[in-house]
Formats: structure tokens, C-alpha cells, sequence
């Protein structure tokens, strides 16, 4: 009892700097229209789907979902999706849009920090530049909500940034209000490569384990500091209560405050993992080095949210299961590099027809604007290997289960009452290589509309780039 | 009665391979009625003929191996116009690699057939996505000319190599310009020397032997290629993205006759698209490679293929991308339809456009005498939920196991509870 009210009273402590809720959100959206979708096909995105349904929009969130038509709903604006499709607004959890922009310069490529295997200390969103035009790509795809990451080139890359796909002059105004942070870890080949190379640690997979358990130790001992200095504090604290009780001048206790470490960024964000306030996001390809993060995770007690990239998750889909950590893939990238040299089409459906979490993820500038055709071809590759899935629940890994991954499933993800209106309508079912998202809400704010040429321009391309006259 | 005789012929064993008949087809080309079922006859690796479903007579279904399309999707095998299959295999290994030349002279002269591997693991999965060929292009590593491409089908024959030397690469992208000192303007003059050192070297072939010529920048090899690019007998392939870059090598080439420039990438070739019509040059696009990533692709965008289509500039597409993404052919074909093109240009721009634009005259449709690729669809082939039923290469049908259908199998047990032994029981069907 007692080490958990120290564990508490040191929680809320060492924070303080996440309490004061440093580089804050600012985005607000704005105010939204009361609206009716009405006669639309829907993908939940929990899995289900209603062939026939409605959704009712009001103040950004959705108030009420439901199959026929709606009974007693009035609306100031009224959209007949018949023949179309709706869906939540897709989640990419794996994305480099803002710290590897277009164009892709050196000047612009601020997404690995390769200067030291462990750089826990950077925070992605101070790369992302709100300007890429990428971003207005990926909304034409119907993705609402990414995730950007830190690179792989270290073992602790640093904090990712959840936002929301929306034009905005600063990241902060972009960024996803409430979402925990991440921190991007990276197994194998990437780290080994970059210090490999320049002559020191990790050279090898067994030196990027003993770089990850120092860091681990490192941040148990930080955690430490903060325990020992919470309770000389409380004990201060009391004793000088005691004596101002006494109020006796001579009984004063001249014994000093003590004072707080020292902050150390670096070791911030890894306790904060092991309070299980950041989630860990962990670049990982093989299915051997999987099982020893598992133990890592074990070793030092916090939990792997999700194994990126997973190529080779099919392989030990019961163990991802068992541990309650969701794998986000590629549909079809395989054999780029020795480590994704066993990749699978097949590798999404498998996953998921085991019973764990399967996202689909991009990682991709390209990728972002089609998560819905990535999630197609998985499903036809299941479907070739005879695992039975459904279209709605093949939904699940481009909605609800990536931001069960982010986080963020309690506000966004699925089509449920209470959630951020995050919409997109479909021209044609989205596992269709025809359809084109041609309308996408953010907290029920019209973002996209191609019939009528509505999207965002970013400032650089002001001028530069003529934009399409298909939307 | 006639064709009668002749299948019967053909029954009694000519050629190599026995007929096949494909009948009940939907078959998806241009030229024919999508709505019009016909059977297709195969005669050892060739289409022997293609009538109206049921019309051919009744020996023919009594005697032939009869594979019924029950009325499904078959398309021409679909046609690559740009990877590296067979020439890299593991691109983040630099020693699996062959398709740059680097620390070595050679440019134009560098053939990547000499370094295909039909044994790549790589090659199996083509097919299984209905790709049956694919144009092998080389990169460039220190020069603007990067050598010659080859032709090869995805069967995994050892002699796969189909057309050698189909054509001569050129790249002039941002990127580019290192290899003449730094300026595109260089690049393009660099480019246009070897050409014309290619006509001066095959005006003169007696004093170039006999040492007479003032000396060549080029070396031989090099010298040859691009004379039969100069006389047209290959085509120039040109990799390029600026629409100022497109104009400015066009016009410089118009200084030859006879030469044959296809544009590759060409992001920016939509604005051009009246000129390229006038000019004849055909375009070979990478449809979703859609974002500005330097400053010679402020104009990308997806509906590329459409503007150029519409106004009569013959496309083909490319899967050319760093990845095994072997789906994004017809993916790209999908979304080209979905950003205006009409389905049949699409189709087109991976069978028969391709097929004219690289010289092979016997591929790219189903029809007599052409080669016989073609591949059965379980529905619409440019849908990504859609997948090859049946895949047929130069009149034999395609093995679908791969590699990674084998790994498949041997972890499919496990969504079952049972942890593979790593034996190879239970692989077999």
C-alpha cells in the first residue's frame, strides 16, 4: 500500500513537465454543421457493418448510427449517400509525413536523429513540418488521423506525434488532442547498419539488446532518483509540519529540502513507458528478434503496444496474441532487405485470423493515400489461403484497431455514438481499386470534397503546383 | 472444314505441347465485345485461333484438354514496362544487384541480360498477380546512359530472356545531372555527344578499326548501342520528369532522323501531352508515384495517364518501385481508371501498349498466332480483390506454388493452435 502511494506521489511528480502539458495542443476545430448521411453502406470499423444505414453528426460528434432510415432526426444538412459507402476516418499508425517531406531534401529529412543509438530525448513533432504537401495527399486517401514517427536507425528513435490531417500553421495545431505519446524502438538490421558501420555499438543484433537493457537499467535507476527524492521530501515535509506544530523555536529541524534530480529528456520518455503513460511502437521485421522483445518488454516490466513493419508476425501470431501486442504490416512489401526476405501476402490475414491485433500501416507517402487497397490485397491473399474474413472486419485494420494502437479508440476509429465525427464517403465500397474518397470530415468538418474541388493547398505549393482537375 | 483439318493436325501432335482450348472466356482486350464469350485454342506456345464461344466444332471439345472459364475475366498476360525481376533481388544487399554499373566505363553498352537470373525466387510471384513479362531496365551509375534492357518472361525457363537489348536508357532526372559535371545542360549535351559520336563510329567503321578517327569519348560498346539507337533500330528510352527537360531533349533529338525516344516517368508529360501526340512519342508512366518529392515533380499528379490518353499520346505503365510490390501494376492501372482513364486505355497501357512500344509484336493481345500468355481472373483484373485463377506463359500453364506460398502454408497451422514442426509434412496439398 504504501509503495503504491509513493508510486503514485512520484507518478504525479516526476511528470510535472507532461502535466504542464509542454508544446500543447492548440487545435480547435471549428464549428461543425448538424449532419445527416443518410441510405450509405457502412463499415463500422469494430468489425461490423450495416448495409443500409444513417449517421447523425452534431457539434463534431456522432450522436446517432443506425440501420433503414433515421426515425425523428432533423438536420440542417441532409447527404444522400445512396450507392456509397462510409467509413471512420482512416488511421495510419506508421507515418513519416512532416519529417520526411516533399520535396525530399537533405535540408528537409529530419526524421532520424542517427547521431546515437539512443536519442529517447527527441520528439518527433519538433521535425514535422505542417507544410508538406503530402499531407493533402493522404486526406484525398481518406486518412484523418497518422501517427509520425521518429526513424529506425536507433534503438530508442524517439517520441512520435499523433495528429490530425488538417491544414494548420503549427503542429501544435495539429496535434490529436489527448493521444498518448510513442516512443519508436527498432530491432535488427537498421541500427546495426548506422553505428555498425561507423565502429561502434550496436554492431550486431546481440549489441542492440545490450544497448536496449542499459537504456532500461539506466531508466529504472532515473525512475529510482525520483522515488528516493519523493520520499526524503515527504519526510522532510512531515517532519517540518511536526515542528511548526510544536511551534517551539528550538525544536526547528534545520535539515534542508532536499532537492529534485536533475531532468534527464532521455530517460523522460522511457519512464514514462514504464508507467505505461507512452506507448511503445517498436520497428521490428523478424519473428525470432519479436519473441525477444517480448522478453525484453518482460524483463523490465512495460507493455509493447505494437511491432511495426512485423513481416514476419504470421510466424508467431499466437505469441502476439497471448501478449495483447497488435502488429502493423504492409499488405505486399517484402524482400527489400535481407530481414523482410520471408515476407507474405498472406501475413495481415493470418494475423488476424489468430485472433491478434492486424493494422495496416504505410510508412509511405505513396502507401498513405490507399491504405484501403492495402487492406484489399491482404484480404484476396487471405482469401486465397481460404481464411474467411469479412470486408467489415478487414476494416478494422486501417480504423478501429489502429487507433485501439494509438491509443485514441475511445475517440475515434469507429462509427459509434460519441465519437469524433472522422468521416470519409466512398465513391465505391473502399476495397474497390475504384473508389475515391470523395468526401472526408474531421470532428464533422467538411476537409475534402472533390465534386467540389475542396482541399487543402499547402503554402508551398501556393503557386507552384497546378492541382488536379479529376477532383 | 478447313480449320477443322488444321486442329486435327494439330491434335495429331504437331508442334510441342498438346492443344489446349480455353473456352467460356470473358475475354478483356481491345478489339472485342467485353460482353462476347469465345473460346481460345492454344497450340504449343502460340493462340491458334479465337472464335465466339461454342463455335468451333465438336471434335475439338471431345479431344482437346478443355479448361471452361465458366464465362470469367481472361486477359493477355499483363506486361511490366519497368522493373528489376531477375536483375536485383534483394535491393538492400548491394552484392544481389546487378542493374548499375558503377566504378567501370560503360554506359550505353551495358546489357543487363548477361546478369539475369531465372532462378531469382522473385520471378514465381509475377505471375500469380498476372504479370507474365516485364521490360528488365538498368540505373544509372556513372554515366547518363545506363545501358540496355532486356525482355524477359516469368516463367522461370533457364532461356527466359525474350527480347535482348530491346532498348537503350537514358536518365535525365534532378538527380541525373552528377553524371555531366553537375547541370542538366551538360547532361543533355553529354547525351546528344554520344549520339553523334555513334553516327561519326558507324560512318567510319573501317578508320575507327584502323585507328584513324580523332578519339571517341565513348568507348565501343558504347558506340554501338547507340548507333542502333540512332538508326532506330533500338528504341531510346528516356527518364526524365520536368516538363522543360521533356521539351529540351525532344528538340535536341529531332536532330535524328530515325531515332525512337520513349519517355519513362514523366511526371510532368501531362503538360505536354498535344506536343507528345504531334511527335508520336510514347509515354511509360509510374501512375502512383503521385507526390512532389524534388523540384522536377511540382507537377505530379494521378490523372497523368488520363490527360495524356485523352489526347491520343499512347501510355504504358510500370511497377518500377524499390519494393516486391508486384499488385501495384494493376493497382496502378486501377487508380489510373479511378482518376479518369478510361478501363480499356488502362488495360491497354499493360498488354498490347507496351507490346507496341517495345517491339514485341506476338505479345500483348489474344490472338491467332500471337504468343500465348494469358491469364484467367476470378473477376474484374484491375481489382485488388480479384486474383489469377490460371496463368498461362508462352502456351503452358504457370506453377503457382512460390516461396512465399510454401511459407504460408507452413504457418497457416498455427491460426489453428498447432505450432509448424518445420518438416515439410502437411505442405502438400
Amino acid at each position: 500500500m504504501v509503495k503504491l502511494l509513493i508510486t503514485l506521489a512520484f507518478a504525479a511528480c516526476i511528470f510535472t513537465a507532461q502535466a504542464m502539458d509542454v508544446y500543447p495542443s492548440t487545435y480547435q476545430p471549428p464549428e461543425a454543421p448538424d449532419l445527416l448521411i443518410i441510405n450509405a453502406s457502412l463499415y463500422v470499423g469494430d468489425g461490423s457493418e450495416i448495409e443500409k444505414g444513417f449517421v447523425h453528426v452534431r457539434q463534431g460528434q456522432i450522436v446517432d448510427v443506425g440501420a433503414g432510415s433515421p426515425v425523428d432526426i432533423e438536420s440542417t444538412w441532409v447527404i444522400d449517400a445512396q450507392g456509397k459507402w462510409v467509413t471512420p476516418g482512416i488511421i495510419d499508425v506508421h507515418s513519416h509525413l512532416g519529417n520526411y517531406p516533399s520535396p525530399s531534401y537533405r535540408g528537409s529529412s529530419d526524421g532520424n536523429e542517427a547521431t546515437s543509438p539512443v536519442t529517447s530525448e527527441v520528439w518527433a513533432e519538433h521535425s514535422v513540418w505542417p507544410q508538406d504537401p503530402q499531407f493533402p495527399l493522404a486526406l484525398a486517401g481518406g486518412v484523418t488521423t497518422l501517427q509520425v514517427l521518429p526513424g529506425s536507425a536507433n534503438l530508442f528513435g524517439g517520441r512520435s506525434v499523433t495528429v490530425k490531417n488538417v491544414w494548420s500553421r503549427t503542429v501544435q495545431g495539429m496535434k490529436f488532442p489527448g493521444a498518448p505519446y510513442g516512443l519508436k524502438m527498432a530491432c535488427g538490421e537498421n541500427p546495426k547498419r548506422v553505428y555498425g558501420r561507423k565502429g561502434s555499438a550496436p554492431s550486431t543484433r546481440m549489441g542492440n539488446f545490450a544497448g536496449y537493457r542499459k537504456a532500461w537499467i539506466d531508466a529504472l535507476e532515473y525512475q529510482q532518483s525520483w522515488v528516493r527524492y519523493q520520499r526524503d521530501l515527504t519526510k522532510f515535509e512531515d517532519q517540518r509540519t511536526a515542528s511548526d506544530d510544536s511551534s517551539d523555536e528550538e525544536g526547528k529541524d534545520d535539515k534542508e529540502e532536499p532537492s529534485p534530480p536533475k531532468r534527464n529528456l532521455q530517460m523522460e520518455t522511457l519512464v514514462g513507458v514504464l508507467d505505461g503513460d507512452i506507448l511503445v511502437h517498436n520497428h521490428c521485421y523478424r519473428a525470432d528478434e519479436m519473441a525477444q522483445i517480448i522478453d525484453l518488454s518482460k524483463e523490465f516490466g512495460y507493455q509493447v503496444t505494437a511491432f511495426h513493419h512485423a513481416v514476419e508476425a504470421y510466424k508467431i501470431t499466437d505469441l502476439l496474441a497471448e501478449n495483447n501486442i497488435c502488429s502493423a504490416m504492409w499488405a505486399d512489401w517484402w524482400q527489400f532487405k535481407l530481414e523482410s526476405f520471408d515476407g507474405i501476402q498472406e501475413n495481415i490475414p493470418l494475423v488476424h485470423s489468430a485472433g491478434a491485433c492486424a493494422i495496416v500501416h504505410s510508412d509511405s507517402a505513396i502507401g498513405i493515400q490507399r491504405l484501403n487497397q492495402e487492406a484489399a490485397k491482404a484480404l484476396a491473399a487471405g482469401a486465397r489461403l481460404g481464411l474467411t474474413i469479412s470486408r467489415a472486419e478487414a476494416m478494422t485494420w486501417i480504423t478501429g484497431n489502429a487507433a485501439k494502437a494509438l491509443g485514441i479508440d475511445h475517440k475515434t476509429g469507429t462509427l459509434h455514438n460519441g465519437k469524433m465525427a472522422d468521416l470519409v464517403i466512398w465513391s465505391h465500397d473502399p476495397f474497390s481499386v475504384y473508389a475515391r474518397a470523395e468526401k472526408v470530415f474531421i470532428d464533422g468538418v467538411l476537409r475534402l470534397d472533390i465534386d467540389k474541388g475542396l482541399k487543402p493547398v499547402t503554402d508551398f505549393e501556393l503557386g507552384l503546383r497546378i492541382q488536379d482537375t479529376q477532383s | 472444314m478447313k480449320r477443322l483439318l488444321i486442329l486435327l493436325c494439330l491434335v495429331a501432335g504437331y508442334g510441342h505441347g498438346s492443344p489446349v482450348l480455353i473456352k467460356n472466356a470473358k475475354l478483356a482486350q481491345h478489339g472485342l465485345d467485353n460482353e462476347m464469350l469465345v473460346d481460345i485454342l492454344v497450340q504449343g506456345d502460340r493462340f491458334e485461333a479465337v472464335q465466339k464461344a461454342s463455335s468451333f466444332a465438336d471434335d475439338v471439345y471431345q479431344t482437346l484438354e478443355v479448361i471452361d472459364a465458366e464465362g470469367r475475366w481472361v486477359t493477355p498476360g499483363f506486361i511490366d514496362s519497368a522493373t528489376s525481376i531477375g536483375l536485383v533481388d534483394v535491393p538492400g544487399l548491394g552484392v544481389s544487384s546487378d542493374n548499375q554499373v558503377e566504378d567501370f566505363p560503360l554506359g550505353a553498352g551495358f546489357s543487363v541480360s548477361l546478369a539475369l537470373n531465372p532462378d531469382s525466387s522473385l520471378i514465381a510471384m509475377a505471375p500469380t498477380d498476372g504479370i507474365t513479362r516485364g521490360v528488365i531496365v538498368p540505373a544509372p551509375g556513372n554515366s547518363n546512359y545506363a545501358g540496355q534492357s532486356s525482355v524477359v518472361e516469368f516463367s522461370g525457363h533457364a532461356e527466359f530472356v525474350f527480347y535482348t537489348d530491346n532498348a537503350v536508357h537514358l536518365y535525365l532526372r534532378e538527380r541525373d545531372r552528377k553524371f555531366a559535371g553537375g547541370s542538366r545542360a551538360a547532361a543533355l549535351y553529354s547525351a546528344m555527344l554520344g549520339l553523334r559520336e555513334s553516327q561519326r563510329y558507324s560512318q567510319n567503321r573501317r578508320a575507327f578499326a584502323a585507328n584513324k578517327l580523332r578519339p571517341f569519348k565513348l568507348s565501343e560498346a558504347d558506340l554501338k548501342a547507340l548507333a542502333k539507337v540512332v538508326s532506330g533500330q533500338l528504341v531510346l528510352a528516356v527518364h526524365v520528369d520536368r516538363a522543360a527537360d521533356i521539351r529540351a531533349v525532344l528538340t535536341a533529338l529531332a536532330e535524328f532522323e530515325a531515332i525512337r525516344p520513349v519517355l519513362m516517368g514523366a511526371t510532368e508529360a501531362w503538360k505536354l501531352a498535344d506536343d507528345l501526340a504531334a511527335r508520336g512519342v510514347p509515354v511509360v508512366l509510374n501512375v502512383l508515384d503521385n507526390t512532389p518529392d524534388n523540384f522536377d515533380k511540382l507537377g505530379a499528379r494521378l490523372d497523368n495517364a488520363a490527360i495524356l490518353s485523352a489526347a491520343a499520346v499512347r501510355i504504358a505503365f510500370m511497377s518500377s518501385t524499390p519494393f516486391s510490390e508486384f499488385r501495384s501494376l494493376t493497382q496502378a492501372a486501377g487508380v489510373a481508371v479511378a482518376n479518369g482513364l478510361p478501363f480499356k486505355r488502362a488495360l491497354q497501357a499493360i498488354t498490347s501498349s507496351p507490346a507496341q512500344i517495345w517491339g514485341l509484336d506476338s505479345l500483348g493481345s489474344i490472338e491467332a498466332g500471337g504468343i500465348a500468355d494469358l491469364v484467367i481472373w476470378d473477376g474484374d483484373p484491375l481489382e485488388l480483390m480479384s486474383t489469377p485463377v490460371k496463368t498461362m506463359i508462352n502456351g503452358n500453364w504457370v506453377e503457382s506454388r512460390t516461396r512465399q506460398s510454401l511459407l504460408a502454408r507452413r504457418y497457416l497451422r498455427l491460426s489453428k493452435g498447432q505450432v509448424p514442426d518445420g518438416s515439410t509434412a502437411g505442405l502438400e496439398k
